[in-house]
């Protein structure tokens, strides 16, 4: 098992060097002077780091993802927990959970402002519309994965409903719910800079507007690597906790 | 006593009335107190259809089914079953497992500890209550199925195809072990198997079913002592007995192929 993890991260270490020779490469013989490299890249992104308006920008922006995450796991576990166990929810809720699945949600942006203005409330709608059917689908995938004969042999023990929930639903779900929570992380982290980016500039999104509005490419990539740090960040945790909680499952995620 | 007067059972009827596939027809038999029944025919015969229908698991449509006088309408209490895929809970370990019937019947969770650490330690699982299901053989993961059914302490035990899914070797050790488990506690069984071996060797009786649809075609005194050990497969009656099986069966399925 030690070994293996080794080898995980000098692989890693390995494609991550790669990328960043690539991209050295890349960068020198383009001539695009607008192009920064990833030496100038890290510096920006310590220099970013020292800058009160980033954290500022930071903490902005983390109000809507961690409303919005929220909101998406509140609203999508049960959700999928319910067409994952009964027929006619499934049946009522299919075609909304295909158009939103396939619908491109930032079209949809300039609706939501209209509707709920330029305030936290929409993008805390923005980002739960970009999470919270993956974490209804995972849900609903888990439940309907849990194995009929668990829940048969539970009611020959006589267990009412709300047992078999309890005791063999939920945790057999688990693992699925944990991916879709993972995924919808991810997502929601993707509908929280979208938003920012497209109409209501602010948090993150705004400072990036600014950086490539001076062509400060350095700033804007430093920006950009430190949302993707805080997302690592987080779905590590995320998977920490689920390892201890549902470890004994393979990983089984949709999306 | 488990008694069952003219039942029928079809699945897949439609509320327009269209006929689905009569999977039980006029089933009549009983099964008497402490007594091992076993239960075989070709798949199709309804034998699996028949023992969720005994534990309350699926309703039926015609005829009747009680136990002791009490009409069957649902699980009860004194009904434990065991499964063929042996139905482990997989997040759990287990003691967790093994407790599982007794915690769905409102036992006190330090009564349901003993329990289930007596019975884990008579399938021979001491020192395996803090491991998962995936961590253990096949054979082991019935045990504990086994054991999760008799921590209830149930008067009948309902056992569908329990070493269906087991290597032979396997098989014939649970085998034995259950004998000498069913000498010391003596529940009323219904046995499913699909093995003329397991039939006769276990069995009071065999109860033997033709397909299509299911109906008890003949119930088989089985001629041999107990308590039972592995010496009976050599005896005549044994023998006479699984060549009867036989020949029925072999009817049966020259008829369907």
């Amino acid at each position: 098992m030690k070994s293996s993890v080794g080898r995980d991260w000098a692989l890693r270490l390995l494609v991550f060097s790669a990328a960043v020779g690539l991209w050295e490469l890349f960068v020198r013989y383009s001539q695009n002077f607008l192009l920064p490299s990833f030496a100038e890249i890290s510096s920006a992104l310590f220099r970013l780091f020292l800058d009160g308006r980033f954290w500022k920008a930071l903490y902005i922006s983390n109000q809507a993802l961690l409303l919005g995450y929220a909101a998406s796991v509140v609203v999508g576990i049960p959700l999928g927990l319910l067409a994952g166990r009964f027929r006619w929810m499934d049946r009522l809720l299919n075609p909304y959970v295909g158009v939103l699945l396939a619908m491109p949600v930032a079209p949809l942006i300039p609706i939501v402002i209209i509707a709920l203005g330029l305030g936290l409330s929409s993008r805390v709608f923005i980002v739960v519309l970009f999470a919270f059917i993956f974490i209804t689908v995972n849900t609903r995938a888990g439940v309907r994965n849990v194995e009929a004969s668990l829940i048969e042999m539970a009611r020959s023990f006589g267990a009412s409903e709300s047992q078999i929930w309890r005791r063999i639903v939920i945790p057999g779900a688990l693992p699925a719910i944990f991916a879709g929570m993972r995924i919808g992380l991810g997502r929601s982290i993707t509908g929280m800079v979208m938003v920012e980016l497209l109409l209501v500039a602010s948090g993150l999104g705004r400072l990036l507007l600014e950086f490539s509005g001076r062509m400060q490419s350095d700033l804007v990539f430093a920006t950009v690597l430190a949302v993707i740090i805080e997302a690592i960040a987080l779905l590590t945790a995320m998977q920490a906790i689920e390892r201890r909680i549902a470890g004994w499952a393979p990983d089984s995620s949709i999306g | 006593m488990i008694k069952v007067r003219g039942l029928s059972k079809e699945f897949g009827t439609l509320h327009n009335g269209s006929s689905g596939v009569l999977a039980l027809s006029n089933i009549d038999f009983e099964v008497r107190d402490n007594e091992f029944l076993t239960v075989i025919g070709p798949s199709g015969c309804g034998k699996t259809t028949l023992l969720r229908i005994i534990a309350g698991l699926i309703p039926y449509d015609q005829g009747e089914v009680a136990i002791d006088g009490r009409p069957v309408t649902g699980p009860g209490p004194e009904r434990a079953v065991v499964f063929q895929n042996f139905a482990l809970m997989p997040w759990a370990d287990i003691l967790t497992n093994v407790t599982f019937g007794l915690e769905i019947r409102g036992t006190p969770k330090a009564e349901c500890r003993a329990t289930a650490k007596e019975l884990i330690k008579l399938v021979g699982l001491e020192g395996f209550e803090q491991r998962l299901p995936k961590e253990l053989s096949g054979g082991m993961q019935q045990r504990v199925g086994l054991a999760r059914a008799l921590a209830v302490n149930p008067q009948i035990l309902l056992m569908d195809e329990p070493f269906g899914s087991l290597d032979e070797q396997t098989r014939r050790l649970l085998q034995e072990e259950l004998l000498n488990l069913w000498e010391r506690e003596r529940k009323t069984v219904v046995f499913i198997t699909h093995s003329m071996d397991e039939a006769v060797m276990l069995g009071d009786r065999v109860m033997l079913m033709t397909p299509r649809p299911g109906k008890v075609k003949e119930m088989i005194d089985i001629p041999l002592n107990r308590p039972r050990s592995r010496e009976v497969e050599k005896s005549g009656a044994f023998l006479e007995v699984k060549e009867y099986l036989w020949q029925n069966l072999r009817a049966m399925q020259v008829s369907e192929s």
